[in-house]
């Protein structure tokens, strides 16, 4: 029965991956979106160019146009590449960051803008000067001048796509490294008379898209697939295999970590469900979902590391995907052997929250796959050392979960005293793993230190902070031998320390800035917003202490608590 | 007394004592890496992580991890043997660290394609060697901290002031020269530039009448009349032909007036003056154009007519270049054409000027205007650039030069670079004040003797050379961006006759006779060369480092996990053989404090 439940579980979560249906309908562009481009260090689909670009430009992977259309981001890009609209007066470019829109002057209502108002707005054109000679002076930029240099690039990667004829899309004749060409240089890799064909197909393309762009889409796909086959027997040794660019375009649509914040929400809610409506038994079911959730999210790790062909974290988005996925199945192997159901119940609004995170802020976890620097390069202790501490830090969230969990059993349900002790003892066995896996991640980093930079430990900011997070947990840990913290310490414990696992994780390459590890980190986002939720956090901790040691008479304590309502966890 | 030791070893062995101390390392480290976010790497690991009371404090929580090991023997039980052994390894692990801190020698080698082999590495910091009067030598390493003051304070009776990356060699002026020789030292401040500095000016050498301060010109100048004097103090006279002159014959046309408009010359000739080229160069496709506004090279660009033909001249402001013309058929006389461009506008600047009976006058131009008056020692002038203040500080009648190396405090120019090299400001007991430029020996004269002093580059020997055969740059394809970057290396013993090839690349460093090779940085504007690390520990301090990271590892996972596997391990083994045996198994449960351990009964909340 128990079987029978979570297979159904598992089953209806993958439900959720296949629908809708129409996502694994092969459209008609499919030819187009699987033309290999050699961009930025490797060779991807033309799917992915598309992603990446209107990601920049726009802040989005969809466009909605004046008409009120929502075009996906292979058709605006179609739009781009052979310029069929007029681009100066589409409002594309994304520009949100208020203070600098109301210092150029301009709207601050709209949130993208064209690119002829922002490329004649002089204010605008001032600050970006101003922000160039200061870089080159080793200035460190105030926010203004980082987000003027920000829309820079957008209007300047738009510029660049709009009518683009200089897109490698010609592999080179026999090196597997080298450098392709454009259509237009082709001539000088290929004898003319094999480059014809090719040159006469694009224009076709051009001309039909010119013509009327919608009913012409059809007609591209199917000049798209001879445009390609020829394109791949040009180099057939090169031009990468059609599986190889079907899969990442395949990943690309398949969006398997947006899927898997869902399952894990569908999961959340059924054992919500199976928690208060004892007699449906649907703690099986929910388990079952759950299950599927980190199914497809370790689908998507192994299809990312294929394409990318590294260790599966290597910068800060794959690390805040990769604790999502490590809360799931920390508190999924922990609810296999304990049965308590808050394992799940506080490990998925977790694990969601990273992934939509990722998933939101492309400006600050930038999800496009590139190379990777040197040091990083070609490494067996990368691939072990930054998953065990993420690990780590998955399982320390997983703790903080818990840790909100107890904190509000006690504000509000504070009769349920045999649930306190509960929720201590299973907080402490993550916590346990926790340490586990940060020493042995500490370690790891040493050796690798050891190897790259020629000594196990130096003091870097990014090695002592980890050992201050580690110290923050063992304190609790040692405190709780002499009777010091008890329950209720260490479920406090495990909220405030993570403030310490924050700054170690993300805190140390924003905040100090300083250090040998700071690669592949783009810039800081809102420390303001960053610094609000966890002062929330810390007022919520105590208001709960207060409650706990009754600091305050009952009058007060109950007020404190009508407003703590309003937090959110 | 045996008491109180049995009750000092159980405190240093406490848990009572671990947490506060736990709680003190990680209170400091959070201070030390926001204070070095402030100060830079080098002088947080000299004052904090390297200083006696930190490595004390470490000492104290090995210290208290050992003796609380050791007071808990004998360890019985699977987590009492996991404590044991993570305890352990992490005093292993911290012994084996601070000896990597301290032991170890680490450096860096600049190598060459084109050079010979190199077998002097570079190590960390610089170095004060000196021999004192009687002949004892001594040295030592300096340490510079951010804000300027050098660690050690004092060495071999030398007190060491400051130091300065920007000092460079000039001269000063004392009294007692042969002949009349005006010398001033000027003192320059701005607050807003927070900066104050000084200058000597003298009217010979000629050098040191007209220097050069960022902003505008300081000059010295002596007037041997009235009329002189009169001239010197005057406000520069304005150009009026702001685009200068073109002499054709004896007639005087101005540029800026007359560009465009036909001038009439006998014989039906006509000039037009059709482009001015301040800075004239050839571009790229052999096409006329300006390198910048300035009139380095001026050139005016003249379309001559006679009749139905027409040519294009080019006539040049430097003598001795004849114009350049696009036909020969037009009967002009090209020597009767010249160009005079504009006078250089006057930079702004402030002169100071010796009358004929030896007074001192001053006369400063600025943006702001010219200004002019009599000057007296201690005198303060304002000439109008930002919010300098200009001082007499000094003033020598006959001046004689005097040598020495003075720190320099350049005016902020924006993208300028350091013009000076480092030096150390020192003074002797008998109070000589002086400079030791840095990579250069220097003699300090003293009451005491002569001092030798040498401020120089720390160097390591190595027992090998090092050559560079190749320096790969592989780079991520179709982009210029770096993939990976690789020294191929011969290092050659010559006292032992080795000599082998390595490759050195990122994460894979070589050994060679104990020292470690690793490929460290690269310069992407010259691609023949590579910066090395090298590094040298004892043996025994990895082995102390791996043996510890494995202790700590395997010792937690023991304290852990081991007591609950062991448990079932037994129940099972229990069970098939239905010998059952309660309470054997229980005893090794209890904690060093006798509490139970948290791990166990979990209550099955879901059944």
């Amino acid at each position: 029965m128990k079987l029978l439940k979570f297979l159904l579980g598992l089953v209806l979560g993958c439900l959720v991956l296949v629908l809708p249906v129409s996502q694994f309908q092969p459209d008609t562009l499919d030819s187009v979106r699987s033309l290999a481009v050699q961009l930025d260090g490797r060779k991807k689909p033309l799917d992915t160019v598309a992603n990446e670009t209107l990601a920049k430009i726009h802040g989005s992977t969809t466009y909605k146009t004046a008409e009120g259309t929502t075009e996906d981001a292979l058709t605006t890009y179609l739009a781009l590449w052979f310029n069929t609209r007029n681009w100066n007066e589409e409002p594309i470019v994304l520009m949100s960051y208020r203070p600098l829109k109301e210092a150029v002057g301009l709207d601050l209502e709209r949130k993208y803008f064209t690119f002829q108002e922002l490329m004649t707005n002089q204010s605008l054109g001032e600050i970006v000067k101003q922000a160039h000679l200061d870089e080159l002076d080793d200035k460190t930029l105030d926010r203004d001048a980082r987000e003027a240099l920000i829309v820079e690039d957008r209007l300047t990667l738009l510029f660049a796509s709009v009518g683009d004829k200089s897109l490698p899309l010609v592999p080179h004749p026999d090196d597997i490294k080298g450098t392709w060409v454009s259509l237009e240089e082709a001539t000088t890799l290929y004898e003319p008379e094999t480059v014809a064909p090719l040159l006469a197909e694009f224009a076709m393309m051009q001309q039909g898209l010119l013509r009327d762009f919608n009913s012409h889409l059809e007609m591209i796909g199917q000049i798209g697939t001879t445009f390609k086959s020829q394109l791949s027997e040009l180099s057939p040794t090169v031009y990468p295999t059609t599986a190889t660019l079907q899969r990442e375009v395949g990943f690309n649509h398949f969006h398997p970590f947006a899927k898997a914040w869902q399952i894990y929400a569908l999961a959340f809610v059924v054992m919500l469900v199976a928690l208060w409506v004892k007699p449906w038994e649907l703690y099986w079911g929910a388990i079952g979902i759950f299950s599927a959730g980190i199914a497809v999210n370790a689908y998507g790790f192994w299809v990312r590391m294929q394409i990318a062909g590294r260790p599966p974290v290597t910068n800060m988005y794959e690390s805040v995907v990769w604790v999502g996925f490590g809360i799931a199945a920390i508190a999924l192997v922990f609810e296999l052997v304990s049965r308590s159901r808050y394992y799940l119940l506080a490990a998925a609004p977790l694990s969601v929250a990273c992934l939509i995170l990722a998933d939101s802020l492309p400006a600050v976890l930038d999800a496009s796959i590139s190379p990777l620097v040197p040091v990083l390069r070609d490494n067996f202790w990368l691939s072990i050392h930054v998953p065990t501490i993420a690990l780590s830090y998955a399982s320390f969230a997983l703790a903080l979960g818990l840790g909100h969990v107890a904190l509000g059993n006690r504000l509000f349900a504070p009769a349920a005293t045999g649930r306190f002790k509960t929720l201590s003892q299973l907080n402490y066995r993550v916590l346990q793993v926790g340490v586990l896996l940060l020493t042995a991640g500490i370690i790891l980093g040493g050796i690798w230190a050891h190897f790259s930079w020629g000594r196990f430990w130096g003091w870097d900011p990014k090695e002592t902070w980890a050992l201050i997070a580690l110290l923050c947990y063992l304190v609790p840990l040692h405190g709780r031998l002499v009777g010091w913290i008890g329950d209720f310490g260490l479920d406090v414990f495990s909220v405030v320390s993570f403030n310490a696992v924050l700054m170690a994780w993300y805190g140390v390459n924003f905040v100090l800035g300083t250090g040998l590890h700071s690669y592949g980190f783009g810039t800081g986002g809102s420390g303001m917003l960053i610094l609000g939720v966890v002062g929330l956090d810390l007022l919520l901790v105590a208001i709960a202490a207060a409650r706990h040691y009754g600091w305050f008479t009952q009058a007060v304590a109950s007020a404190e608590l009508s407003s703590a309502e309003a937090q959110p966890e | 007394m045996l008491n109180l030791a049995t009750q000092f070893t159980r405190f240093l062995g406490s848990v009572k004592l671990a947490v506060p101390l736990m709680t003190a390392i990680a209170a400091i480290l959070i201070g030390a890496t926001f204070y070095e976010s402030e100060v830079g790497s080098a002088t947080v690991q000299l004052q904090i992580y390297k200083s006696w009371w930190f490595g004390l404090l470490m000492f104290l929580l090995a210290a208290n991890l050992g003796v609380s090991t050791l007071t808990r023997y004998p360890w019985r039980g699977a987590r009492k043997v996991g404590f044991a052994l993570t305890h352990f390894g992490l005093i292993v692990l911290i012994a084996g660290s601070a000896a990597v801190i301290h032991l170890s020698t680490e450096g860096m080698l600049l190598v060459r394609t084109d050079s010979a082999a190199n077998s002097q590495v570079r190590v960390e910091g610089d170095l004060l060697e000196v021999i004192a009067p009687d002949g004892r030598r001594q040295q030592t390493d300096i340490f510079v901290k951010p804000d300027g003051s050098v660690y050690p304070p004092q060495f071999a009776g030398i007190e060491l002031v400051s130091y300065s990356d920007n000092a460079i060699k000039t001269v000063e002026f004392r009294e007692g020269g042969a002949v009349d020789n005006r010398a001033v030292r000027l003192e320059l401040s701005s607050d807003r530039m927070g900066q104050t500095l000084e200058r000597w000016l003298a009217i010979a050498p000629a050098a040191y009448s007209d220097l050069e301060v960022g902003p505008a010109q300081l000059q010295l100048m002596h007037a041997d009349t009235d009329a002189e004097l009169q001239g010197l103090l005057s406000p520069p006279v304005a150009e009026t032909h702001l685009l200068g002159v073109l002499q054709i014959g004896a007639q005087d046309i101005d540029v800026e007036q007359q560009s465009f408009t036909p001038i009439a010359l006998p014989d039906g000739v006509t000039v037009t003056i059709a482009q001015l080229w301040p800075d004239f160069r050839l571009d790229r496709d052999g096409l006329p154009s300006s390198a910048s506004s300035e009139f380095r090279n001026p050139a005016v660009q003249l379309e001559v007519t006679q009749g139905e033909t027409s040519e294009r001249w080019f006539v040049f402001a430097q003598t001795g270049f004849e114009p350049i013309r696009s036909g020969e058929t037009i009967a002009l006389d090209p020597t009767a054409l010249s160009y005079t461009p504009p006078k250089q506008t006057p930079s702004d600047f402030f002169r100071v000027v010796e009358s004929p009976d030896r007074e001192l006058f001053y006369a400063a131009l600025s943006s702001k205007g010219f200004k002019s008056g009599s000057l007296a020692l201690g005198q303060s002038v304002t000439p109008g650039w930002a919010d300098f203040e200009i001082t007499l500080a000094e003033s020598l009648d006959r001046a004689r030069v005097q040598r020495s190396i003075v720190p320099v405090t350049p005016v902020a120019v924006p993208g300028g670079a350091p013009q000076g090299s480092p030096a150390l400001h020192v003074t002797l007991a008998d109070g000589t004040d002086t400079w030791l430029p840095w990579g250069e020996p220097t003699t300090v004269a003293s009451s005491a003797g002569d001092y030798y002093a040498a401020f120089s580059p720390k160097l390591l020997q190595l027992p090998f050379s090092v050559q560079l055969d190749d320096f790969i740059v592989e780079r991520n394809e179709g982009s210029e961006s770096v993939a990976m970057w690789t020294s191929a290396v011969t290092l050659t013993d010559a006292h032992r006759g080795d000599r082998v090839q390595r490759r050195v690349w990122m994460n894979h460093p070589t050994w060679f006779e104990g020292w470690k090779l690793a490929q460290a940085s690269w310069n992407p504007g010259d691609l023949q060369q590579s910066t090395l690390q090298l590094k040298r520990e004892p043996w025994w301090v990895t082995a102390l480092t791996w043996l510890g990271s494995v202790l700590v590892v395997v010792g937690i996972a023991t304290m852990f996990y081991a007591p609950a596997l062991l448990k079932r391990f037994r129940k099972a083994r229990a069970a098939r053989s239905n010998a059952v045996s309660p309470g054997a198994t229980t005893a090794s449960e209890v904690s060093e404090t006798g509490e139970t351990p948290a791990t166990e009964a979990i209550p099955d909340l879901a059944g």
